[in-house]
């Protein structure tokens, strides 16, 4: 792993937006409103874009400058004033269960993150990425923790914020890890979650309509 | 070459066509479209049995399950759109669901043939889309809750199968290049020399990823609701299609970890969810009320059935476990048909509701039991002949504790089926529910099922051995 003294100024760059992705991912927690959640995720996604942008950049590489741009219109503008229009009318704030509450969200969050690094360091790998150990571990953490919003928020707004960041995270690992990952591939991924969060935005429509909230501890009809 | 172009742009123009004209007319050309698409891979699997490089077996034997779901779904939706359209807007309802369908078949369609593994990704997200589309169609709040329920864990569940392409891409910079395109064929080729920490991760990711996929337990839970509330015909495509297309991504990535790391972790794992996806699936057939849940607590056992032939390793039972998922789809399928005419003429999905299934649809009620029959795993249908193969396949191994443990779940899981079918079916005709049925579309395509569930019990052609054996020498799970 590159020691930091011999850290370039794209590298401290990558570096710093990496710790900060992470921080906005751990937000999640904090945020009780649907209006904070959406604002985080198009932080974080303004945080992914510069990063794509940085590693296009320092590499020279037209596509990944190109995803940049795409991914800044598409979701840190299109996707969040999509989603504020949806969340209009509808009870903003999301219910926080009370046997797991913010505190101990946050701890169960810092085991995830203590995971993703020991998996992270265990994989000595050889890339043309600027900090391949603590972009791998960056990336399986804000999964991680993506997941566990989306189990411990039970607001269907809140489930796709989890979804959208838990992609954003994915997306962060390939462009840093991956930098070569063909840029149809990128368009095509980018193209598969905007189809998705339309779908999920239909079908939480019609669960607004049905049950007057989007809280999701109202489907429960099926079990066993 | 022309017969994928042809399998696959068959479903794509009749989906607009679903759109553009009214559904009596775009009806019956789904049902034509749906047995020459059937028929264009079947062509293409006997091409890929005599050796045909594209698609290779692997992607021909996966193709097949869509074949026998699509060639009948089409005609049974015949029957389906006509009898359980809603009452209002019921020619939107209709044009919607066939759109939707052959959108739907022609994904399922696309995956087996995708042998880049990003686009495999992309191909397994577009098929959860279209299918979550289609579980929504039916308007209740089951299936809203269903529907979302689907949705939300299989795109998380899929974004763990992208970190396993990123993990994979990784791996391969090294012998591959920076700018490598993520083909199948170029891992393998290089196999030996990819990152093996990077390799075994990436597994773990796809497993668990498109495991969910797949309805492999603990990441199942989506399934029984899915499948329970759609339409019928969706029910069929998801169990007997679907399931098969996230196996074929998790072989994909097995056969590369299978030469980069060895058998010992993909075997390791294989047990491990397939065990425990017939442990969960086996104890939750006992006590199902629902006849279309009973059904999918089966797709789940079936699929650790599948994952615990790929375990044993023995060339019999991966061979057992590749037939396998062929004569899932086609038992499973049919005993969706028949359970979709059952709850229609009963107006329940509950099974304390349905009895004298026999006296009251001779052929539907007869072929449902028949279907469950084949599902329990008795001779002379073709799920038997497979499920010998793979227990067989394990004994010979030597690993007889975990055979053992595999047979008494079976044991379990076939005490549960044949309780419920037993329950439907036999005994006398209510005096409350109307009795008999006409032979139309709906009942041609069970019989049609019905021929290919008793076929492969009866006969494994030569070509679908040949192709087997090709399929096996790709995934390299044999020890």
């Amino acid at each position: 792993m590159t020691g930091l003294h011999q850290l370039t100024v794209p590298e401290a760059f990558a570096g710093t937006i990496a710790a900060l992705l992470l921080l906005v991912q751990l937000a999640l927690f904090r945020s009780v409103v649907l209006s904070e959640l959406i604002t985080l995720y198009a932080v974080q996604s303004l945080f992914v874009s510069a990063i794509c942008l940085d590693v296009g950049l320092a590499g020279g590489e037209l596509d990944l400058i190109l995803l940049a741009a795409l991914t800044f219109v598409f979701k840190v503008i299109v996707l969040p004033i999509y989603m504020r229009g949806l969340v209009r009318g509808v009870s903003t704030r999301v219910e926080i269960p009370s046997k797991v509450n913010v505190l101990l969200s946050l701890l169960i969050a810092a085991a995830l993150v203590g995971i993703g690094c020991l998996t992270a360091s265990q994989l000595p790998l050889k890339t043309g990425a600027f900090l391949p150990t603590a972009d791998l571990a960056t990336m399986l953490s804000i999964v991680f923790i993506g997941f566990l919003v989306a189990i411990l928020r039970p607001n269907a707004f809140a489930q796709v914020i989890a979804f959208l960041t838990l992609e954003n995270g994915v997306f962060f690992g390939a462009v840093t890890l991956a930098p070569g990952l063909p840029f149809v591939l990128g368009i095509l991924i980018l193209f598969d979650v905007l189809v998705a969060v339309v779908v999920f935005a239909v079908l939480v429509r019609i669960l607004v309509a049905l049950r007057s909230s989007a809280a999701t501890t109202q489907l429960q009809e099926l079990v066993g | 070459m022309t017969l994928v172009v042809l399998m696959i742009a068959i479903p794509a123009v009749l989906t607009i066509i679903s759109i553009l004209v009214p559904s009596r007319i775009a009806g019956p050309l789904t049902a034509l479209g749906g047995l020459c698409t059937a028929a264009c891979i079947i062509a293409a699997d006997l091409a890929a049995a005599a050796g045909a490089p594209a698609p290779d077996a692997l992607s021909a034997v996966f193709l097949l399950p869509v074949a026998i779901i699509y060639g009948t779904v089409g005609l049974y939706t015949q029957w389906f759109v006509n009898t359980e359209s809603p009452s209002q807007n019921a020619e939107r309802y209709r044009r919607e669901f066939l759109a939707l369908t052959n959108a739907f078949a022609c994904s399922e369609i696309v995956v087996p043939l995708l042998t880049n593994m990003g686009g495999l990704w992309v191909g397994l997200e577009t098929t959860t889309i279209l299918s979550a589309l289609l579980i929504r169609l039916q308007g209740t709040a089951a299936a809203l809750e269903a529907a979302w329920k689907y949705i939300l864990i299989a795109s998380c569940g899929l974004a763990l199968g992208l970190v396993a392409v990123v993990l994979l891409y990784v791996s391969g910079i090294g012998p591959l290049g920076d700018h490598h395109v993520p083909q199948w064929a170029g891992y393998v080729s290089v196999a030996a020399r990819l990152n093996p920490d990077a390799v075994r991760l990436a597994f773990i990711f796809a497993l668990v990823g498109f495991g969910t996929k797949m309805g492999l337990a603990p990441m199942h839970a989506w399934l029984p609701d899915a499948h329970g509330a759609g339409p019928t015909p969706t029910s069929a495509m998801l169990s007997g299609a679907l399931l098969s297309d996230a196996l074929y991504a998790i072989l994909r990535f097995a056969a590369i970890a299978n030469i980069a790391v060895g058998h010992g972790m993909t075997h390791i794992l294989f047990f491990i969810v397939g065990l425990t996806a017939l442990f969960m699936a086996a104890f939750f057939l006992l006590q199902q009320r629902d006849i279309k849940r009973m059904l999918a607590y089966s797709s789940i056992e079936h699929m650790g059935v599948v994952a615990s032939g790929l375990a044993f390793g023995a060339p019999l039972a991966v061979m057992g476990a590749l037939l396998h998922a062929i004569n899932h789809a086609a038992s499973k399928s049919l005993a969706f048909f028949a359970a979709g005419r059952l709850t229609e003429r009963y107006g329940t999905h509950e099974i304390a509701g349905i009895r004298g299934g026999v006296a009251t649809l001779p052929v539907s009620g007869t072929l449902f039991a028949l279907a469950g029959l084949s599902l329990a795993g008795l001779p002379p249908f073709g799920i038997f002949r497979s499920e010998i193969m793979i227990l067989a396949g394990g004994f010979r191994t030597g690993a007889w504790a975990l055979a053992v443990v595999v047979t008494l779940l079976l044991a379990v899981a076939f005490a549960g089926l044949l309780r419920w079918v037993n329950a439907t079916s036999a005994g006398d005709r209510s005096a409350t529910v109307p009795h008999g049925e006409r032979f139309g579309v709906a009942t041609f395509a069970m019989l049609l099922g019905f021929v290919v569930v008793l076929g492969l019990g009866l006969v494994v052609p030569p070509q679908l051995t040949q192709l087997l054996e090709r399929a096996m020498a790709i995934v390299g799970q044999t020890s």
